[in-house]
């Protein structure tokens, strides 16, 4: 028990002070409901004070394909300190306000954009988004085009292909471009979409949809909306939980591989952790790099052109690193790379921002200026988008010549065509 | 098993229900606590448990012959049996190749065996030193072997090199087991005490194996004294939620020094001493002073979650840190600061070296041997050394001018004594940064380049103290509040709300602000 002299140095109240008059179970039962309300409120008012989180609620759900989706027709916004934004999608799940028909209007060509966040467009307002502007540059240089972004933030190459194949496609795409960055290494691995079996490509899980079923329920409650919108302490915790749980799935799979490996090793040591961490990282590469020969050799085979586009990563306002390096020469030969890196880099400077730096570090619209004008250069030698172009420029001719005719047909002498 | 870790969650998860469900059986509490405190040590490196055992063993029968009690048959045969069962548990868990341990633990049991049955056949007046020898060989021979063989080796080799005799020195791979110095030297203390028949040592096995190996202080303290702690071993602990709160609050409470303080500002030290050359001023500063905010939120927030997790299970363990940078003095700073190293050292080296006795220069003397050799303690370097030698010089140099005595005089309520109180407390906070210049710095050579970047006059600019401020600013708020209100423990009272509050608050920062990726305590090193 605490002594009295004890009690004194440490403040503790010795025993015979408590338990004098104990609360019913209805006010105990008010007491703890009281007492949480207001834990909640100060802890909302302590993060907002002093650990302000960017407010980024995400309004995914799963998809008929077996992975994650945007929530159709979606009205949301985002608010961080940076930027205000808000985000509609529309009925198919793309960042768009109107809905797509399967069949694309004729004498237009389609690109099909199929990325993370990144392409997605966070933290930017759809005029400001890569594929609305891509459009708009291709429109401007005489293509006749028509985005369709089917980016979902999180995404990983794996889901993307999916996306692709059991959903894009059928809006018979003529360009498709994949987004890579370097959480796709992880995110590959993680989604368990694929798996590399003796050096092959493999399918592996159906579908990849994580925490999607708690994320559907609690979106039917007005309330949790109205908490996912609004409150910084929910963002904050559930950023912690998704950081936790992302770190575990890393230890478990280092773990099984370093079983793996000692299996392999026929009952040697287990290797150390630097090997482990090198296999892993070896491992991630193979799959990755499998993943999008797989999807160049599917969008091809369809008859699509495919482009990969490199998302650098920012180290500082003026340092980018491109995740691109870590590919295989073969898999980097093969595929049609639009990379930004050394555009960034010439265009960054201490006083410019080309990525936000207080929400989730998307590009800001002068970065998605420098990603557009190297993807315009890229796509322009299209095959695919060639063909638009001839039919834009035969379009446009021949609304010319009809415009010269009215033009003719309303000068005076003539009689005015109705 | 670090505190502030995950595993160490799971650990607490598991072990505190079986605590709770065995806290009323004395045998059985202890049984538990020998167990999972081996379990918390050996999840680090499972070999190094046989030296705990080695310490354990032997410290339960010397503390009983220097405490003049028969030590019987059936006691040496129980001290055997512990060592054997943990060599066999902790080899059982290492893998195959390091089964070779047990030669060696066989062949010091063979030797113990004959040193017992040397003291048994010894004069009954030298017998109880004898038994005290037994034990300072051992734990002293321990820590000798496995944190100094080296550095005495390199220095030796140093020394003859510099005479221009050309030495070969072996040089062994040895790893140096976490919290050593901690055990071995409270191992010796109890031995000590039951010497001096300041302690009565008991027979029973169990308890003592329990308090040696006790896990929230196992590794890095507090040094209890076995007066203090040992009979919380023989008698069934309170529990009640009052104590498990207050507990589990200075255990949250060092948690944030370490998480949040300490590894948050760590960075800014480790930039400037792992490259001092071209730093400025301002920087080496800001470096200097985030390392005496690391070391002190380090060491003082494991002392915190130590006293606290011993708390939460109805043990009291001392306080180790009393706002150490309030002192005013080197003496004071030492009277605070890693008080149970400090009383240690004071009770079994100054004391027994003559301590204030015969005369001035004797005194002198006697500081100056308990500082180096305090220094020494904390690592095997001659910077650690030289810290321990700055810090005899000053406070010689303090004893010589009475500077003691004059702040005594003074009160801190007049014009004067203001000032004399706060230029004190600056110079002595100036001297204590200079000691962990040498502390910190792994050459003299480093030390020297901090040194002199201090001393150069540009380079100074707000942003280098932003961090440092940010992090250090709530602490200096509650220790100031702290000392203000005469209380070590702010979240223990006042009205219940404001209380709940600051837990909150206090939960919420560890989890927001926490320091990417554990790392682990300075003085597990020592």
């Amino acid at each position: 028990m605490i002594s009295e002299e004890r009690s004194a140095a440490t403040g503790l109240r010795p025993a015979g002070d408590r338990g004098k008059r104990l609360p019913t179970p209805l006010r105990r039962a008010l007491l703890g409901a009281a007492l949480l309300l207001y834990t909640l409120l100060f802890a909302e008012g302590f993060i907002r004070v002093f650990d302000p989180q960017p407010l980024m609620p995400r309004y995914i759900t799963g998809t008929a394909w077996g992975v994650r989706g945007n929530i159709p027709n979606a009205d949301y916004w985002h608010h961080t300190s940076e930027v205000d934004v808000r985000y509609r999608i529309n009925g198919q799940g793309l960042r768009a306000d109107h809905d797509y028909p399967q069949r694309k209007p004729p004498g237009t060509c389609r690109i099909g954009i199929f990325g993370d966040s990144f392409l997605f467009g966070l933290e930017v307002d759809i005029r400001d988004s890569f594929a609305d502007r891509l459009e708009k540059r291709l429109k401007s240089q005489g293509f006749a085009v028509e985005d369709l972004n089917f980016s979902v933030g999180g995404f990983g190459t794996a889901e993307m292909l999916q996306t692709y194949e059991q959903f894009g496609r059928n809006f018979d795409l003529d360009v498709v471009i994949f987004s890579w960055d370097t959480s796709d290494l992880e995110d590959n691995v993680r989604a368990n979409l694929y798996r590399l079996k003796s050096g092959n490509l493999e399918r592996a899980n159906g579908e990849y949809l994580p925490a999607v079923g708690v994320q559907d329920k609690l979106m039917q409650y007005r309330l949790y909306r109205f908490i996912a919108d609004h409150s910084e302490l929910y963002t904050f915790v559930r950023d912690r939980i998704s950081l936790f749980l992302k770190m575990r799935i890393k230890s478990e799979r280092k773990q099984s591989l370093s079983i793996a490996d000692a299996g392999e090793a026929e009952g040697g040591p287990p290797s150390p952790d630097n090997d482990i961490d090198e296999l892993q990282h070896r491992n991630k590469i193979d799959l990755s790099a499998a993943i999008l020969t797989h999807a160049d050799e599917v969008v091809t085979s369809s008859g699509a052109d495919f482009y990969v586009i490199d998302i650098p990563a920012r180290l500082s306002r003026t340092e980018f690193a491109s995740p691109l390096g870590v590919l295989p020469d073969t898999v980097r030969s093969r595929l049609k790379i639009i990379s930004p890196l050394s555009a960034l880099s010439k265009a960054a400077r201490p006083d410019l921002k080309l990525y936000y730096e207080k929400g989730q570090g998307h590009f800001t619209p002068i970065g998605v200026g420098i990603l557009v004008d190297e993807a315009v250069k890229s796509i322009v030698s299209s095959p695919r988008l060639a063909s638009c172009a001839e039919i834009a420029h035969r379009a446009a001719a021949a609304h010319e010549s009809i415009g010269h005719a009215i033009l003719s047909a309303s000068a005076p002498g003539f009689p005015r065509v109705p | 098993m670090l505190f502030n870790s995950g595993i160490f969650a799971l650990f607490l998860t598991v072990f505190l229900p079986l605590y709770f469900f065995s806290r009323r059986h004395v045998t059985a509490r202890n049984l538990l606590l020998i167990a999972s405190s081996y379990v918390f040590y050996g999840w680090w490196d499972p070999r190094f448990l046989i030296l705990v055992a080695i310490s354990t063993s032997v410290d339960y029968l010397a503390a009983l012959g220097a405490a003049g009690k028969e030590v019987r048959a059936i006691d040496q045969l129980k001290s055997a049996a512990f060592l054997v069962l943990v060599t066999l548990a902790s080899l059982g868990c290492a893998t195959s190749k390091d089964w070779w341990l047990a030669a060696p633990v066989a062949i010091g049991m063979a030797f113990a065996a004959l040193a017992i049955i040397a003291i048994r056949r010894s004069a009954e007046r030298v017998r109880r030193k004898y038994w005290l020898l037994l034990s300072l060989c051992t734990n002293l021979g321990i820590l000798a072997f496995f944190k100094y063989f080296n550095f005495f080796v390199g220095s030796a080799t140093a020394l003859l090199e510099a005479l221009g005799v050309h030495a070969q020195a072996p040089s062994l791979a040895i790893i140096l087991p976490v919290g050593l110095s901690f055990y071995t030297f409270q191992a010796i203390s109890r031995t000590i005490d039951s010497y001096q028949r300041r302690y009565e040592p008991q027979y029973s096995i169990i308890n003592y194996a329990a308090f040696h190996a006790f896990f929230p202080q196992l590794v890095a303290g507090p040094i209890e004294r076995a007066g203090h702690l040992m009979p919380q071993f023989e008698t069934v602990r309170p529990f009640d939620r009052q104590l498990f709160t207050t507990g589990a609050l200075l255990f949250a409470w060092g948690l944030y020094q370490k998480i949040v303080i300490a590894d948050n500002v760590s960075p800014l030290a480790n930039a400037v001493f792992n490259a001092p050359a071209n730093q400025t001023a301002g920087a080496t500063l800001a470096a200097v002073l985030a390392f005496a905010v690391q070391i002190y939120c380090d060491f003082c927030g494991y002392s915190n979650m130590a006293r606290g997790l011993a708390r939460c299970l109805g043990f009291d363990l001392m306080i180790n840190f009393n706002q150490p940078y309030f002192a005013r003095s080197p003496s004071e700073f030492w009277q605070r600061w890693h008080i149970s190293l400090s009383r240690w050292l004071r009770d079994y080296l100054y004391i027994t070296l003559g301590g204030n006795r015969g005369g001035q220069l004797k005194m002198y003397r006697n500081l100056m041997i308990t500082m180096l050799l305090g220094g020494l303690w904390h690592g095997a370097s001659w910077t650690f050394v030289a810290w321990g030698a700055f810090h005899g010089a000053i406070q010689v140099v303090y004893r010589a001018l009475r500077m003691d005595s004059l702040l005594e005089r003074s009160r801190f309520l007049t014009l004067r004594g203001f000032a004399i109180q706060t230029s004190s407390w600056f110079i002595t906070m100036c001297l204590v940064c200079i000691g962990w210049i040498l502390f910190r710095s792994r050459t003299f050579d480093q030390a020297v380049t901090v040194l002199g970047n201090l001393f150069a006059t540009s380079g100074y600019s707000a942003d280098q103290f932003a961090t440092l401020f940010a992090y250090s600013a709530p602490l200096a708020a509650v220790e100031i509040y702290q000392r203000a209100s005469g209380r070590l423990e702010v979240l223990t009272a006042g009205p219940f709300l404001v209380r709940y509050t600051a837990a909150v608050a206090l939960m919420l920062t560890l989890v927001a602000f926490s320091a990417p990726g554990g790392q682990e305590f300075i003085y597990f090193d020592f």
